[in-house]
């Protein structure tokens, strides 16, 4: 086609950078359009900024005489700590069960396999939302709810990261051991639990991390420990003992991932114990 | 088998550090009030109240079609602006692009930002910002910065020097180098961590929508706080589809992204 209004194109820009742009103009659209489906104005960000500035100077300086005034702050980050703590361990220890289930390598049958693997990928897609309400129902308000939820929670994760790290086990020893005349059971504590110990140690502590946040996220919604002392800070417009509770979270939890980096490096000297 | 394998002469050096674990579980359940009684009666409560709960009431389906849209909206949203944010944090964080001062003072920040969780910012937010939406999607994208922010510092940080040097030798600015150089090597890792991280959006933004930021996650609270079982059923099994739907899309992309990055 020699049309001699077309423009030539060597004055056009190339063809991948009209691709390009094309794309970048297309997700503008997508963004803004959804911003108003919302009514989410970004505008409003700087328009409300006063707020923000309000808020902060009503926050300032934080009442961090609350943490000797207030008995319950203290026992409450206690609280939090050990939710995340005890749901990290029984939901790796319940996940340790199904993965030897799930992993095609130790699975008793493929029946029991597809079961398991269909309930945990199930699992990871509850969101934690509603494991804590159901449970809140069920067990009542209080950190028990939030320890259960974390616990259930933590399997399908877990679930599937064990059952992945036993199935790219290293398939000699475990060949060696049953000809050795083992039995099943001896196959998985002698050949498997070696080879696996130091990425599920490694997942475990990675997992505390996720789940301490979790918990001060729980405990917002009725879950106890100190996410829960902190919406009560904010419910009551307390803006100087929420920005205290802020403030412990945080402390907290940099803390405790030093704790946790501590007794990582004390563990992994003793893994070849297992061996 | 016999339970001699287990038995505990065999593991002499971990009878330290299990009986610390011990302890500190015993703890633990004493601090959390757990007792059996109330997992038990709490079990038999839960198989009862698991009636409630069914049949779902389906008939509330069509009024969750819009929370539902904007809880995916809500994440769809917040992460292009959080890996955008996450992006300019990620130079500020890099060794090999900004000055000292500001790598330190970037990483600080997004260090105090991953130690707060979404909901602890979103609280905040609705004190400033009000309930909606538009609290929610800060929170996010705040949220969003902190993880994505330091994995793009550090892929920055390991660009290869000898391709920055190549560029700086032909006589390439700061900014060209930006574009050529560190932009097309670490794009392919901000996408596959921003599918990531939208697939995590998703999770959070449910849960915000029970703090007020709107979405399936305030028509799950509300219905349970008005005890309608069976609307509560249809939300959870809306939210569950959300999560299934995000993390297979979110899969699906990163695969590709990570197999043929003819990106950038």
């Amino acid at each position: 086609m020699s049309d001699a209004t077309a423009i030539p194109n060597a004055v056009l820009p190339s063809v991948s950078f009209r691709r390009r742009a094309a794309a970048v103009a297309a997700a503008i659209t997508c963004l803004a359009a959804s911003l108003a489906f919302m009514k989410a104005n970004p505008l409003d960000f700087f328009r409300d900024f006063h707020y923000v500035a309000n808020l902060v100077g009503e926050m300032l300086p934080p009442n961090l005489a609350l943490l000797w005034r207030k008995k319950s702050i203290l026992p409450s980050l206690g609280e939090t700590i050990s939710m995340a703590f005890l749901g990290t361990l029984g939901g790796a220890a319940v996940a340790m069960v199904l993965a030897l289930a799930a992993a095609r390598n130790t699975s008793p049958h493929p029946l029991v396999r597809g079961s398991v693997q269909t309930m945990l990928a199930a699992e990871r897609c509850t969101p934690n939302l509603v494991i804590l309400l159901v449970l809140l129902t069920a067990v009542g308000i209080g950190p028990f709810a939030a320890t259960l939820s974390l616990l259930v929670g933590s399997i399908g994760m877990f679930g599937k990261l064990f059952a992945n790290a036993i199935e790219q086990v290293d398939a000699g020893p475990v060949d060696a051991i049953a000809a050795g005349g083992a039995s099943r059971l001896q196959v998985i504590r002698y050949a498997v639990l070696p080879q696996v110990a130091p990425s599920i140690v490694a997942n475990i502590f990675f997992a505390f991390d996720v789940n301490l946040r979790a918990a001060v996220a729980l405990g917002v919604f009725g879950g106890g420990g100190i996410g829960f002392e902190l919406n009560v800070a904010r419910s009551v417009l307390r803006y100087k003992d929420m920005l205290a509770c802020l403030i412990l979270v945080i402390v907290m939890i940099t803390v405790m991932e030093r704790v946790g980096d501590f007794f990582r490096r004390r563990l992994f000297r003793l893994e070849a114990v297992l061996e | 088998m016999t339970w001699a394998d287990f038995r505990l002469e065999r593991y002499g050096r971990i009878v330290k550090p299990g009986a610390v674990l011990l302890l500190l579980t015993v703890l633990a359940l004493w601090r959390v009030d757990a007792n059996v009684a109330d997992l038990a009666s709490g079990i038999t409560k839960g198989v009862s109240i698991f009636r409630l709960f069914l049949p779902p009431a389906w008939s509330a389906f069509p009024s969750m079609i819009q929370p539902a849209l904007v809880t995916v909206l809500l994440a769809l949203t917040a992460t292009p602006i959080g890996a955008a944010c996450a992006l300019a944090f990620g130079l500020a964080a890099a060794r090999n692009v900004a000055p000292p001062w500001l790598r330190a003072s970037a990483r600080t920040a997004m260090a105090f930002e991953r130690g707060l969780p979404e909901i602890v910012i979103l609280l905040i937010l609705v004190a400033a910002f009000g309930l909606g939406p538009f609290a929610g999607i800060i929170a996010l994208v705040i949220g969003s910065v902190g993880m994505l922010g330091k994995l793009v510092g550090d892929a920055i940080e390991e660009i290869d020097p000898g391709t920055v040097d190549s560029v700086a030798c032909v006589g390439a600015t700061h900014a060209q180098m930006i574009r050529f150089v560190v932009l097309p090597e670490i794009l392919p890792a901000l996408l596959a961590n921003m599918m990531f991280r939208f697939e995590v959006n998703i999770r959070a933004s449910v849960l915000l929508g029970a703090v007020g930021a709107g979405g399936i996650g305030y028509e799950l609270t509300l219905a349970m706080n008005q005890l309608e079982y069976g609307k509560a059923t249809v939300a959870a099994f809306v939210s569950f589809v959300l999560v299934f739907v995000s993390e297979r899309a979110s899969n699906l992309i990163r695969s590709r992204v990570l197999a043929g990055d003819r990106l950038a």
